[in-house]
């Protein structure tokens, strides 16, 4: 009930009983509650004339940095006794120093300024009002205003630092980078031998060779090192980044795919994104400073959608080329498998980095018997599921979200794929 | 220092209504006024802030009924004013916390407590204007003028929602 209402309430209680039994007294207990409500309606706020003017320290912040916010409101009409003025943050931000909230006089033409820290969550950010709330001295009488002011926030992701992550695509571009080129010419790796050729440096001549065959003269050929183009797939369906308890892994892989974008950006590749949350969302390829700047945005604002399945992603060739490599960040689904697979099929060199789910869930499960069961079975079929995906001679980096992802990517993206089977394969035999 | 106001005018507004029902022999609803003032106290202080209301609206008719229960009609207008009093104080205290850093913190209480006494003494003037005429109506003339004043109060009330309805957002 409103103050006025339960004013009003009492005032006619006491009339009606003041009269009901001839009784003056009792309703002389009226006046006071009475004049309260006059001296409402005498002292109510008049027409409110403010306009008001925000300023950020900073637009775009890494997480955890604090972004201090100065606001003025302005008063262009008479002079107002009471007013709070109350900034209404968007979600994911949080004031660490100071208020939202003020409650302050303002004179005839007289402004106020304050200021106040705030820090939040990884995301675009929109301020675009104040409410302002003014009042009569005893709170009977609210006027309400909105006051537009513009200002945004961008919190970017946070970027693990890696050092390399050895990609082999079956196709590159012609500009010289550091991904091996599938053909012999300038470089550092041994690629095969070819005959002597007017021109060839004397180093690069293998006397072992030529003195086997006698009459002819061979050369070392090394694989030329270029450019790749590498397309980035963040996996943004809510179904598969969601878990029980509103637990997500969505932002692990948000880190994850901005890691490697720096990392591949940072060879001199052609990198492009594609966050396939409720709709697909494209960063057309490109390469450079620039390049990492629109992926650090678009990663910035990236949410989760309903998209069902991968079934309708369609990836045109002119963002992401033939036979480049795809890098599929997502926890997942069982039913993924065929669209992945079809990917391989048609020419894509795919690499799928998968925060794991079921190490996620079940380290915040209870201690029980049933539940730990429960986790082996899953881990199981998750298992089976990235051994089939391995089958089809895709490169599946199983990634505990436990571990740092700089750690994870030292590990099983640092070296090639066939590198790390060898590895694998030594220690199993030794073992 | 609103705060104290607020513990002093619940004090005051239930020990008058006590000391005047105790000393009309009627004990019982004194305790219980005393408990329910103790109450508010209680709940003010644990900052429960939607007893101020209710209670505010107990003891407004609590005076009322009083009144009938023998004691002066003095005691239970000052019940009531400083039950409203009380009332009032809640929610401004409410107001002045809901900023973490309130300027002209003692100008606005300062003013507020003006506008406050200004309303009782306003209304002491008007008791004391009403003890001084008296005019014996008869029950039809009670009832005209019982609903002159919830016309009036009414359209009082009406153009108070008005003026808080004209929001602009």
């Amino acid at each position: 009930m409103s103050r006025i209402a339960l004013l009003a309430v009492l005032i006619y209680f006491i009339i009606l009983t003041g009269v009901g039994t001839l009784n003056g007294t009792v309703l002389s207990l009226a006046l006071p509650l009475v004049v309260y409500l006059l001296a409402g309606l005498w002292r109510g706020p008049e027409k409110l004339d403010l306009s008001a003017e925000r300023i950020l320290s900073s637009e775009r912040v890494k997480p955890g940095e604090k972004v201090t916010v100065s606001l003025t409101v302005t008063n262009h009409g008479g002079a107002l006794g009471e007013i709070l003025i109350h900034d209404p943050l968007p979600v994911f931000l949080e004031v660490v120093e100071g208020s939202n909230d003020r409650l302050v006089r303002l004179p005839a033409h007289g402004s106020i300024s304050w200021s106040y820290t705030l820090q939040g969550r990884r995301g675009f950010h929109l301020f675009h009002k104040l409410e302002v709330n003014a009042e009569d001295g005893f709170g009977l009488v609210v006027k309400r205003k909105s006051l537009p002011t513009s200002g945004q926030l961008v919190v970017l992701p946070p970027v693990a630092r890696i050092r390399r992550i050895a990609i082999r695509p079956r196709q590159t571009r012609v500009y010289s980078g550091l991904i091996p080129a599938h053909q012999g010419g300038a470089g550092i790796e041994f690629f095969g031998l070819r005959e002597y050729q007017a021109g060839d440096s004397p180093h690069h001549i293998n006397w072992r060779a030529s003195a086997r065959q006698g009459n002819a003269l061979f050369s070392n050929e090394y694989e030329q090192e270029r450019v790749a183009d590498v397309g980035i797939v963040l996996d943004g369906r809510s179904e598969v980044n969601y878990l029980k308890g509103n637990l997500s892994l969505f932002e692990d892989s948000v880190i994850a795919a901005m890691s490697v974008a720096s990392a591949l950006l940072s060879e001199s590749n052609r990198v492009g994104l594609l966050i396939y949350g409720d709709r697909a969302r494209w960063t057309s390829p490109g390469y450079g400073k620039r390049q990492r700047e629109r992926i650090l945005q678009s990663l910035a604002m990236a949410r989760t959608g309903e998209s069902q399945n991968f079934r309708s992603l369609f990836i045109p060739h002119r963002m992401f080329p033939a036979n480049s490599q795809i890098i599929i960040i997502s926890p997942l689904h069982a039913d993924d498998l065929p669209v992945i697979a079809q990917l391989k099929v048609s020419g894509y060199q795919v690499m799928v980095i998968s925060p794991d789910p079921v190490s996620f869930e079940a380290s915040r499960l209870e201690d029980r018997k049933s539940l730990k069961l429960s986790a082996r079975i899953a881990r199981l079929e998750r298992e089976i599921m990235l051994r089939r995906l391995r089958g089809f001679g895709i490169q599946v980096v199983n990634w505990n979200t436990s571990t740092p992802f700089e750690q994870a990517a030292r590990t099983s993206l640092s070296r090639p794929v066939t590198f790390l089977r060898a590895m694998q394969s030594g220690r199993g035999g030794r073992g | 220092m609103t705060r104290r106001a607020i513990y002093v005018s619940i004090f005051i507004g239930a020990a008058i209504l006590v000391f005047g029902m105790a000393t009309q022999g009627h004990p019982i609803p004194a305790i219980g006024i005393a408990l329910l003032g103790l109450a508010w106290m209680v709940a003010h202080k644990r900052r429960i802030r939607w007893v101020a209301s209710p209670a505010f609206a107990i003891f407004v008719v609590i005076s009322a009924a009083s009144i009938w229960g023998g004691i002066a009609s003095w005691m239970a207008l000052t019940c009531v004013m400083f039950s409203l009093a009380a009332w009032d104080l809640a929610l401004f205290v409410q107001r002045l916390e809901m900023t973490s850093e309130p300027t002209d913190r003692k100008i606005m209480e300062r003013t507020h407590f003006t506008q406050l006494g200004f309303v009782i003494g306003l209304s002491l003037l008007g008791v004391f204007a009403i003890t001084l005429i008296r005019i014996n109506l008869t029950f039809g003339g009670a009832v005209i003028l019982a609903l002159l004043g919830v016309w009036g109060i009414s359209s009082l009330v009406y153009r108070l929602r008005r003026h808080e309805d004209d929001i602009d957002l």
